[in-house]
């Protein structure tokens, strides 16, 4: 579907991948106005989109903001990851609150006519006999706190496109891998399964693809190949710590103390491993991540750590 | 929330330019899987599936201790796109490994096995080595992508008989749209030499639209590496017993 001057609605815009795909959808010919919220301010600057910092709690000013612009295409990346921005059980209610708000407010508009919404394929769970690289069409059955949430955002957004008739493309990212970043990275003896990731661009060019092809239907956006937390761990010059069993209670105690909490997600990626079957991706979205999982990995680990700018004028 | 609650998401049915695209999806994936040689793969990380290029490579080597494989009718398989691979099993004869590490090195791609198991330790280390979870689904989405996959029929203790195909699994490898391939596996419990014979792509005997198809597929198949195993020849095993015009030991 080729569009022209569209109006796209971004909400999530102030995280990082938000202001990614803000950034993104200003270079695309087919995108109008555009408009973006989020209780954050965007990343980087923006040229063409108008923020709005409103908090997800606020359902009244979000429903005006959105029912005033009057989307026709809503990119729904409002998420809370646990313990990215917010602890595991703000984060699921700041995300049901954005969800409800936004995909209810997009609902009330007379021009919508395509909603992505940004999920994860941890919505198919890690249960024992789960699929090894699961496809679209396997079934979701979330084992973590994350993957019901996204899929109660799928849930939410397939609703509101079955009610007021528009097409509802869900993004199903692999995770955005930061632990592995600690000095010491924990693994599991007895299994250090394989895991694959996306880079944030990547992740970014998909879902304004899926804006763009008016995606209708679930797609798995993951970074081709697959790397273990102990291979990763060896990639960046980190201490690998194995652990097996209590063990892992105790790192996950620590680590929190440390400032760097491992949410269950996380955790069930490290014991059970996580990849999907991103065989159909080419074909819905028309675009392929540019970086493998091991690249992705590679350039986390070359992330500087503190970057000390001095003044361009010395006042004191 | 139940833990099925995405099961209700419902989105549009796929139209007609969806599924060329689907093909023509295929057919990309196919021709990538080409690439991937298994002499060029590289250690020290895992492939899509988890499967290790170094360790099996180090299987390969120590498996050389147990069998002495002998591959024949390789040249049947398909060069780029997958391919199901059946073949005889006995009990603790490991004959879907042996073959699948056999196979690797002869057609130089990377051969995966089905029966895994999902537990830690064992299920991670079989993983590793290319073990594919028995799951019709999983076998599809290998077989799709690209992939040479080698399951097991059903352990029979009659020689030259063979055990209950898994229909579900040879109705993954119709889904992905590849062919099946029976293969005749020998080897002996108290000798090295061990062969696996790939036999031309079974047929089902009638086109059927529904799940027949897979049934009868996987009948054929049972029949057609009967069939192998017979062309086999009797059984050697180097002792006294070979003179005997009964066979207890090797074989089928």
């Amino acid at each position: 579907m080729v569009m022209g001057g569209k109006r796209v609605f971004v909400s999530g815009v102030g995280g990082e991948l938000g202001t990614t795909i803000a950034g993104l959808l200003e270079s695309e010919t087919w995108v109008g106005e555009l408009s973006g919220i989020d209780a954050d301010p965007p990343r980087h600057r923006l040229h063409r989109t108008v923020f709005h910092r409103i908090h997800p709690d606020e359902h009244d000013r979000i429903v005006d903001t959105v029912a005033r612009f009057n989307p026709h295409v809503l990119v729904h990346v409002g998420v809370w990851e646990p313990d990215a921005r917010a602890a595991p059980s703000a984060a699921a209610t700041l995300t049901d609150q954005a969800a409800t708000s936004i995909l209810g407010a997009a609902a009330e508009c007379s021009a919508l006519e395509h909603v992505v919404v940004r999920s994860g394929i941890e919505i198919y769970g890690r249960g024992r006999g789960a699929l090894t690289r699961p496809s679209e069409s396997a079934p979701i059955a979330p084992t973590s706190d994350w993957g019901r949430t996204v899929a109660a955002i799928e849930h939410t957004a397939a609703r509101v496109g079955e009610r007021v008739g528009v097409t509802v493309g869900a993004v199903r990212l692999a995770p955005l891998g930061r632990l592995l970043r600690q000095p010491g990275v924990p693994f599991s003896v007895l299994a250090d399964p394989p895991f694959a990731v996306i880079e944030d661009r990547d992740a970014a060019r998909a879902i304004v693809a899926a804006a763009r092809v008016g995606l209708a239907e679930p797609v798995n956006v993951v970074a081709a190949g697959a790397i273990t937390a102990l291979q990763a761990a060896r990639r960046g010059g980190r201490i690998p710590i194995p652990l097996v069993g209590p063990d892992w209670r105790v790192a996950r105690a620590l680590s929190f103390l440390l400032g760097a909490p491992i949410p269950d997600h996380v955790s069930e990626a490290l014991h059970r491993g996580r990849l999907a079957d991103n065989g159909r991706m080419r074909e819905l979205l028309g675009v392929m991540p540019e970086h493998g999982t091991v690249d992705v990995i590679d350039r986390l680990y070359h992330w500087p750590s503190i970057i000390h700018q001095p003044a361009r004028v010395q006042v004191a | 929330m139940t833990s099925t609650l995405g099961r209700v998401v419902n989105f549009p049915v796929r139209d007609t330019a969806s599924r060329a695209g689907a093909a023509v999806s295929r057919a990309a994936a196919d021709v990538g899987a080409s690439v991937t040689r298994f002499t060029d793969e590289q250690t020290g990380l895992v492939d899509d599936w988890g499967r290790d290029p170094g360790l099996v490579r180090t299987m390969i080597t120590a498996s050389r201790l147990r069998w002495d494989v002998t591959v024949g009718g390789d040249q049947r398989l398909p060069r780029r796109k997958g391919a199901l691979i059946v073949v005889n099993a006995r009990a603790f004869a490991l004959a879907p490994i042996y073959a699948a590490l056999a196979l690797s090195e002869v057609v130089d791609r990377p051969v995966r096995f089905v029966g895994r198991p999902d537990t830690a330790p064992v299920g991670a280390f079989v993983r590793r080595i290319g073990g594919l979870l028995d799951h019709p689904d999983e076998v599809a989405g290998a077989l799709a992508a690209g992939q040479l996959v080698i399951m097991g029929a059903a352990h029979n203790e009659r020689l030259r008989k063979v055990g209950r195909v898994d229909h579900a699994l040879v109705g993954g490898a119709l889904a992905a749209g590849v062919q099946v391939f029976p293969a005749a596996t020998s080897s002996s419990p108290i000798g090295r030499a061990a062969r696996l014979e790939i036999g031309p792509a079974s047929k089902a005997p009638r086109r059927r639209r529904g799940p027949l198809s897979e049934l009868e597929l996987a009948d054929q198949l049972a029949r057609d590496i009967e069939m192998l195993l017979s062309e086999l020849g009797n059984i050697r095993t180097g002792t006294p017993i070979d003179w005997l015009p009964i066979g207890g030991a090797g074989g089928a």
